[in-house]
């Protein structure tokens, strides 16, 4: 049951934007809780690299003394991957187009961690 | 190696690759009686020159007495056996100590090779008018000292990684968990 309301909490967020191209909600110990990704894309690394990422974040945010971590956005040739916390046990990872209109992504993924926050 | 270690496996690979035989196991147990009572002075002689080096000193300061009796067990164990999987083990842990204490990996080659200069002078002393025994028991010395050599170094790198690991993890406040899954998603 839950698992069948993230997803469709993804799916919303997939449908949001034509921009965001797929997303997952993923437990702070790396492990795939729900998904909307394009086939070819492995889950359990997706997974384990955007918590890893996340944790990394939060360590840097702090030593560098920029408070608690809200977001890690990484931009690449191909587009971005932005990973935020949806309460403390999950994160929400979006991977979106490299024209995507980053405000209204932020806004999307501030609403859809929200829900999951509730949930889990 | 993981962190359940096999040691099973690890005293076939250590014995296949120094050739410590059940041939040469015998030798060292026939051997032992008449060798065992020169020993203590194997390792005195392994402290003094150890004490001599500038960059082993400093590991021996205040500790002598202790380590010359550690070091005279093990060696005496060397024509003890039996060297099966216990005697891995216990090689293994010392590696494991070694690293604890921060002594550096070349320590370990350095010293056996010290240790391996003693013992053949003590075997050619006893056993030249036996040319056939003198090369089975120095052919024995050198398959169990490489022995514990190979069991040892294994553990150093083992240990060394682990808490190369541990310090990465506590650095970038990665949990154990996640690292666990980061690795198992890229095994293949």
């Amino acid at each position: 049951m839950r698992s069948d309301m993230l997803s469709s909490i993804l799916s919303d967020l997939n449908g949001s934007s034509a921009d965001i191209e797929a997303s997952g909600v993923i437990s702070t110990d790396g492990l795939m809780m729900a998904a909307e990704l394009p086939a070819g894309m492995d889950e359990d690394r997706v997974g384990a690299m955007s918590a890893a990422m996340l944790s990394l974040g939060d360590r840097t945010s702090q030593e560098l003394a920029r408070g608690t971590l809200e977001q890690v956005l990484i931009k690449g040739e191909n587009g971005y991957v932005v990973m935020t916390h949806a309460g403390s046990d999950a994160v929400v990872t979006v991977i979106a187009k490299s024209n995507a209109k980053l405000g209204l992504i932020f806004l999307d993924i501030k609403r859809a961690a929200e829900s999951i926050a509730q949930l889990l | 190696m993981s962190d359940i270690h096999d040691f099973e496996a690890l005293t076939r690979y250590a014995k296949s690759f120094t050739g410590l035989t059940a041939e040469r196991e015998a030798c060292l147990l026939d051997v032992s009686a008449q060798l065992k009572p020169m020993l203590g002075a194997v390792t005195d002689e392994f402290y003094a020159r150890l004490s001599k080096i500038p960059e082993t000193a400093p590991y021996l300061e205040g500790r002598l007495e202790s380590l010359k009796k550690s070091h005279l067990a093990w060696i005496e164990s060397l024509f003890t056996g039996p060297f099966d999987i216990n005697c891995t083990e216990l090689m293994y842990k010392v590696g494991d100590i070694h690293v604890k204490v921060n002594l550096p990996v070349e320590f370990m080659a350095g010293a056996m090779s010290m240790i391996n200069n003693e013992l053949i002078s003590l075997v050619i002393n006893e056993f030249s008018d036996d040319k056939e025994k003198m090369t089975l028991v120095l052919s024995s010395i050198n398959s169990i000292t490489s022995f514990s050599l190979f069991v040892m170094q294994q553990s150093y790198q083992e240990s060394t990684v682990a808490e190369e690991l541990d310090k990465f993890l506590k650095i970038s406040g990665m949990s154990r968990v996640l690292f666990t899954n980061l690795a198992n998603a890229y095994e293949n």
